[in-house]
Formats: C-alpha cells, sequence, structure tokens
C-alpha cells in the first residue's frame, strides 16, 4: 500500500499537540482550533472495503492472547467489527 | 442478539485492552493491531498523525457490518470523529436490540401506550445514540401521520433539549384511512407500529448522569370521537462518560 504522507503533517502535528495541551492543562479550547484540529484530523478520511468487497485476513490476539480470526469471531449472522481509535484514551 | 457477534480492533496493547475490558465489563472481544499492521491492510491508517504523536498508528474510525464469508455487507462512518455512531446505535438500526441496562419510558394514555427507549444507557459527549418508540392502540383507535389538516395533531416525538444538537425520529409510512364521521381521508396508525431515530449528542458534555427531555404529540381518534391533541412530556437518563485526551 502506498505510504500517502501528507505535505502539511508538521503542520498538522503542531495544531494537534497544541489541542491537545489546551485539553490536559483544562484551558479552553477555542472554537477555530477545535474546527482545525477536527479538520486535521480527518483530512482525506479512508473508509477501506466497500460493500461487496472481502476485508483482509487478518489474526490478531485479544484482551486475554488468544490469537482470534473471522472464522472463530464472527455469529451466524456475521460480525460487526468496529476500528476506534483507541481504549486508552 | 439475531447471530451477530461484535469484536473491536485498536492498536492499544493486549494489556492495555485486558485492563478496558476487566474495567468497563466488556465481554466481546478487544483485538489488538499493536503495529497498526491490520489497520493498514484496511487502508484506514491515518496518516495526518505524525510518528511521535501518542496517536501515530490509530486507523480512520469506521464499522463494518461484515458476512461470516469475509464479505462487507454494510459499512459506517462519519468523518467527524466527535459524530461517531456507536456500536450500540448500528445493532438497533441493524438488529433492534438494546443493550439490557438501556433506559425506557412507557407512556400510557387511554387507548394508547408507548415505549420510548435509547439504545444504549451510556455515550460520549458528541456521539449520535439511536431512539426507538414502539406504539401500541387498542382496537377501534388510531392516531395521526403527517401531513395532516391544522385540525388534528400529526404523531411526533421531539427532544427540546440544549443537550442534544441535531435529532431526526422517522415513523413508518401511515396508511391513509376514509374516516366517514370526519368527512375525510386521512394518514393514520392504528394497532402496533415502531419509529426510530438518531440523537447526535453535543460536545463537549460534563461526565456523569444526565437526562434527556422529549415530548411525544399526538391526537387520539375512534370511528366517533376525538380526543384533544396531547403533549406528553418525559426523561430517558444517558450517563455521559469521560472523555480523555492524550496527556502526551
Amino acid at each position: 500500500m502506498a505510504y500517502d504522507v501528507p505535505e502539511d503533517l508538521a503542520e498538522k502535528a503542531a495544531i494537534m499537540k497544541e489541542f491537545g495541551r489546551r485539553r490536559a492543562a483544562g484551558e479552553p479550547v477555542p472554537a477555530e482550533l477545535y474546527a482545525r484540529h477536527v479538520n486535521a484530523t480527518n483530512d482525506r478520511y479512508t473508509t477501506g472495503p466497500e460493500p461487496g468487497a472481502r476485508i483482509p485476513d487478518f489474526v490478531l490476539p485479544d484482551q486475554n492472547g488468544a490469537l482470534r480470526s473471522l472464522p472463530d469471531l464472527t455469529g451466524s449472522n456475521g460480525l460487526l467489527l468496529v476500528f476506534h481509535r483507541s481504549a486508552e484514551w | 442478539m439475531n447471530g451477530v457477534r461484535i469484536a473491536a480492533v485498536s492498536y492499544d496493547s493486549q494489556a492495555v485492552l485486558k485492563e478496558f475490558a476487566a474495567k468497563f465489563g466488556i465481554g466481546y472481544p478487544l483485538l489488538s493491531d499493536h503495529d497498526s499492521g491490520v489497520i493498514r491492510r484496511f487502508g484506514i491508517f491515518n496518516f495526518n498523525i505524525a510518528p511521535g504523536l501518542r496517536a501515530y498508528g490509530v486507523p480512520h474510525p469506521v464499522n463494518y457490518l461484515v458476512a461470516p464469508d469475509g464479505m462487507v455487507t454494510r459499512k459506517y462512518y462519519v468523518p467527524n470523529y466527535q459524530h461517531r455512531v456507536t456500536a450500540s446505535a448500528v445493532v438497533l438500526r441493524e438488529f433492534g436490540a438494546v443493550s439490557e441496562d438501556a433506559a425506557q419510558v412507557t407512556l400510557r394514555n387511554g387507548a394508547l401506550t408507548v415505549e420510548i427507549g435509547l439504545s444504549s444507557a451510556k455515550a460520549f459527549a458528541g456521539q449520535e445514540i439511536s431512539l426507538y418508540a414502539k406504539f401500541s392502540l387498542e382496537p377501534k383507535w388510531h392516531v395521526y401521520g403527517a401531513p395532516v389538516p391544522n385540525t388534528y395533531t400529526s404523531t411526533s416525538i421531539t427532544f427540546d433539549d440544549p443537550k442534544i444538537i441535531s435529532q431526526s425520529v422517522t415513523l413508518p409510512e401511515a396508511r391513509l384511512m376514509e374516516i366517514p364521521v370526519l368527512g375525510e381521508t386521512l394518514p393514520v396508525y392504528e394497532g402496533t407500529f415502531q419509529g426510530q431515530g438518531s440523537l447526535l449528542l453535543k460536545f463537549p458534555l460534563d461526565a456523569g448522569r444526565i437526562m434527556l427531555a422529549g415530548r411525544l404529540r399526538f391526537q387520539l381518534c375512534s370511528d366517533t370521537v376525538c380526543e384533544a391533541p396531547e403533549a406528553v412530556a418525559f426523561e430517558l437518563p444517558l450517563t455521559i462518560e469521560p472523555f480523555m485526551m492524550p496527556t502526551k
């Protein structure tokens, strides 16, 4: 898969750091900074396989260390596979 | 849950996921994609986040409904991460199931009984949650769909609550019924029917228990008599989870 680093990566990083700093410090976040942060994070949002396409095969450990893949995760009618940012934050 | 199971993928380590599952009592698999390899192979790696930032390696959030053979049947995503569709909202929309501890309220008014509930008991600020409304009418009574002349009141559920910044509640298509005593043909609902909706929560919201204030409007009529229109207020509790930003 092509590596698709945006040209404005450094500028985006500065916005994200400032947003994160204010939030962590409990300082108010101006609406404009918040909007820039959201736009920076969601720029060129890609969403992966389309309906009708197959998902890639995968094998990943679960919270108990067991290796899991689609055949043992799926129910009889399918699997809702959720990709989210982080459990920790 | 109608034969569909759930699994969640994140870039967290297995240790973090184990702690998270224990803390929140999560029974479904939390999969550790710690080097973001699977995230990359799905084509959803978020390249906007520079190496060195705590969030480096996260995906663009997407939910896939996958058939047992691996084919994507539906895909859910909202480009603004503050307005992500919750997994439980997906379950409600697709499968009509709600989590056991989700809030619900039952309103009774003569011939009409309405059960209104949320898809989950907890949500984050800025998320979209689902709502259902199960209506049940005694025989020979009906309520109105839309549009109706302004002498009648159509059926609606609305939230006049600043914590909800966007809402959409839809009822099924009403049946056109000729009502001889009124000399009109009007869209009506009879018997049992169900509406569904989605509510977009404001961001930010303080963590803790909140009450969402809504109003059910309707007018009950039989083949011989119409009651006065009603506007019944109700509240649904919801726990807002704390939103924690990365600290470094």
